[in-house]
């Protein structure tokens, strides 16, 4: 407490703390708000939107089930609270997804596309500014903290005195990273507020949004102040500790990045949506659909599908259907598998870079990553599959009459609020530990390492005057 | 701890320290007892601040031992700390912080426990000036720092005092008034170790003096012996000599 206090008095003295922080949380506060504020903008639209889709589609009017398949339906993907704070990859993966028969669409209206060009340039979002940000601001409040006491003296006196080092260090550390915690607090505040008032909100997702932040300010505290024992002086101290943000923060994920990329090629949606129809629209299915109309009408036992006891176009309709999700299953199964190494490569680059660490379990919390946007298009391509079984079957059982009174078949409102309205909720965080395993293992190796670098840290202190 | 050790508060036996093929100080040995004043003499490179640190446990010795009121600083560094102050050329103390939090932080560091009123009378003690007491000490002077470092070793109720060039660039009137500082402390029982050029400051103010040069003890003189000798003469004798042998 003692060295807390000292700290403390030193730091508000000097301004630059004051100065540094007034900045920092004015930056954050900014970033708060106005993400805020489109998140409130955003919830509105897209209640708007799911209340009139349904109200659209249950007040189609009278058509044939396939006109409504393509009629088609849209979903939204749901969004948690912590998007605020970390919109993450939202920006690049949409929020609505179109659900029609015979096709898997991406998903549409991704936020970067309505951006302005000074706005692709550079989002200032909160999750940006303490990821990168804060780490920066410990640096600039931490790097003379033990080399100016060896510079000016103090530290040998303190010694002489009969300080403990490991005390001081330890005191110091915790200084630090209470700085640091502090410029976190707007967000907790949020979070905290969140927790009471939203229904939507997930205890379980803004305590590993706390944890694992908290654990990386620790981690840049422990780092600047270790640098900071082993420093000859306050200025190189400063350099080193400046060169390991660079590479940390910019460096190491861009490469990281790249090299994902590199080692596990995906092709562009373009290619992959083209590669989709050219395997589904082949002679191997007519083949496979001609193969499917002999069988049934061997099962009935009878030779023309207009003596079959059912609508044999519904059938059809679902064979193909189903021709589809299996070629659909497969090539998106071996995209997955390639994202999902680009995840994995990725996140095993944080054991360079405790930013990447974070950075992956803050998306995974806030719901803004990919492997939750899988969840959503997974949860959304089951939810069109009911669909098509649905409008198909009421074709193939109630089509028949219509088509022997060579009428087409219309259904009505009775089948279309047969369809259930999309309720799509995210699991638990810790169901998904799978996707952000990797980078917590490398965030607890980074305190593991820095403690153990902290223990030489103070030998060094204690070795001051030798 | 028999009784010799209870009176020499500090002890350096046959102290030997080198780094690399260059030898430091080579061999010494000298003891101050409770309430005396030892000024230790000698040019620059004597050795005089590689035994300060030999005896604050900053440096290992290569051979030979050292006690602090009986505890051995290699072994036991923060204990036989905590019963030391040492004062060095300039006191290095906090810019931001005044000269009572100064005191404050690097008391309890040491692990005293007083109020804040009973800091304060220390400064008075030490006749830091009144306004200077809640002022930033980066505007401090010299002898401001040094009677900081005095209240410190007071508010430590330290054993030992160790003293390095502490009237260096100092006026007279600080001087002397520092000076009347320490003989307080060593009439309340401190064993004071101070190394110094100031050979007038050393005659009037220490018990004992002891001439260091090229890392060996060349001459001691006690008691009575100190008012009674030319001790420019002696000091640049002793120094001269070695330097032609």
């Amino acid at each position: 407490m003692l060295t807390l206090k000292k700290e403390w008095l030193e730091s508000k003295r000097e301004g630059r703390m004051v100065w540094l922080s007034s900045i920092v949380l004015l930056l954050l506060g900014c970033a708060l708000l106005s993400s805020w504020h489109s998140y409130q903008q955003q919830q509105v639209q897209k209640q708007q939107v799911i209340k009139s889709e349904r109200e659209r589609w249950v007040n189609q009017g009278d058509k044939g089930p396939h006109s409504a398949a393509h009629y088609g339906i849209y979903i939204i993907k749901p969004d948690t609270p912590l998007l605020i704070v970390d919109p993450g990859l939202s920006d690049y993966q949409g929020s609505v997804l179109r659900l029609e028969a015979h096709k898997k669409n991406d998903t549409l209206f991704r936020s970067i596309q309505d951006a302005i060009q000074m706005q692709r340039f550079g989002d200032l979002n909160p999750a940006f500014i303490m990821q990168t940000l804060i780490p920066l601001l410990i640096i600039l409040l931490g790097f003379h903290s033990i080399s100016a006491e060896r510079e000016s003296g103090t530290l040998k006196q303190l010694l002489a005195n009969g300080l403990n080092p490991k005390r001081f260090y330890i005191a110091k550390v915790l200084a630090l990273t209470g700085s640091g915690l502090l410029f976190f607090a707007p967000v907790v505040l949020y979070l905290m507020y969140s927790l009471l008032f939203s229904d939507s909100f997930s205890a379980d997702r803004s305590t590993l949004f706390i944890v694992s932040y908290s654990a990386y300010i620790f981690i840049w505290s422990i780092l600047t102040l270790s640098v900071s024992s082993y420093a000859k002086t306050s200025r190189s101290a400063l350099i080193i500790l400046l060169v390991i943000w660079a590479l940390a923060c910019l460096l190491v994920p861009k490469f990281a990045i790249e090299d994902a990329a590199q080692r596990y090629p995906t092709q562009s949606s373009q290619v992959f949506q083209s590669k989709l129809e050219s395997e589904i629209y082949t002679p191997a299915r007519q083949q496979a659909i001609a193969q499917f109309k002999q069988d049934t009408l061997a099962e009935y036992g009878v030779d023309k599908v207009d003596e079959l006891p059912f609508l044999w176009s519904g059938a059809q309709l679902q064979f193909g259907e189903n021709y589809a999700n299996k070629v659909f299953d497969r090539l998106y199964s071996q995209r997955r598998k390639q994202l999902k190494a680009q995840s994995f490569h990725y996140q095993n680059s944080a054991i360079f870079s405790p930013f990447i660490a974070l950075q992956t379990i803050s998306m995974s919390a806030a719901a803004t990553d990919l492997a939750h946007h899988q969840l959503f298009t997974n949860a959304g391509e089951k939810h069109r599959r009911l669909i098509q079984n649905t409008l198909n079957g009421d074709l193939k059982d109630n089509g028949l009459q219509s088509s022997k009174q060579n009428q087409r078949y219309q259904a009505d409102h009775h089948l279309w609020e047969k369809i259930p309205d999309f309720h799509y909720q995210y699991p638990g965080i810790y169901q998904l530990s799978e996707h952000y395993g990797r980078a917590a293992l490398c965030l607890i190796l980074w305190l593991a390492a820095l403690v153990l670098l902290s223990h030489f840290a103070i030998r060094r202190i204690e070795r001051e005057g030798q | 701890m028999n009784n010799e050790d209870q009176t020499n508060v500090i002890s350096v036996t046959n102290l030997s320290k080198h780094f690399g093929s260059y030898q430091a100080v080579n061999d010494i040995s000298f003891t101050v007892k409770k309430g005396e004043i030892l000024a230790l003499l000698g040019p620059n490179g004597a050795g005089k601040t590689t035994t300060i640190n030999c005896i604050l446990g900053f440096l290992k010795p290569n051979a030979g031992k050292v006690s602090i009121a009986g505890i051995d600083p290699v072994k036991h560094v923060v204990k036989a700390r905590q019963q030391l102050a040492y004062i060095p050329e300039q006191v290095a103390l906090y810019p931001k912080l005044s000269g009572l939090e100064n005191l404050v932080y690097m008391s309890k560091v040491a692990g005293v426990n007083k109020t804040n009123a009973e800091f304060r009378q220390l400064l008075n003690q030490v006749d830091l000036p009144y306004f200077a007491t809640d002022k930033a000490v980066g505007n401090y002077s010299k002898g401001m720092r040094q009677k900081v470092g005095i209240a410190i070793a007071l508010a430590k109720s330290a054993k030992a005092l160790i003293l390095d060039e502490p009237t260096s660039g100092l006026d007279p009137s600080a001087s002397h008034e520092f000076s009347e500082l320490i003989q307080d402390l060593a009439k309340g029982g401190v064993a004071i170790l101070m190394a110094t050029h100031d050979l007038y400051r050393a005659q009037e103010d220490a018990h004992s003096i002891a001439i260091m040069n090229q890392g060996t003890l060349v001459h001691s003189l006690v008691g009575d012996d100190i008012k009674d000798v030319q001790l420019e003469s002696l000091y640049l004798d002793h120094v001269r000599a070695v330097s032609t042998c």
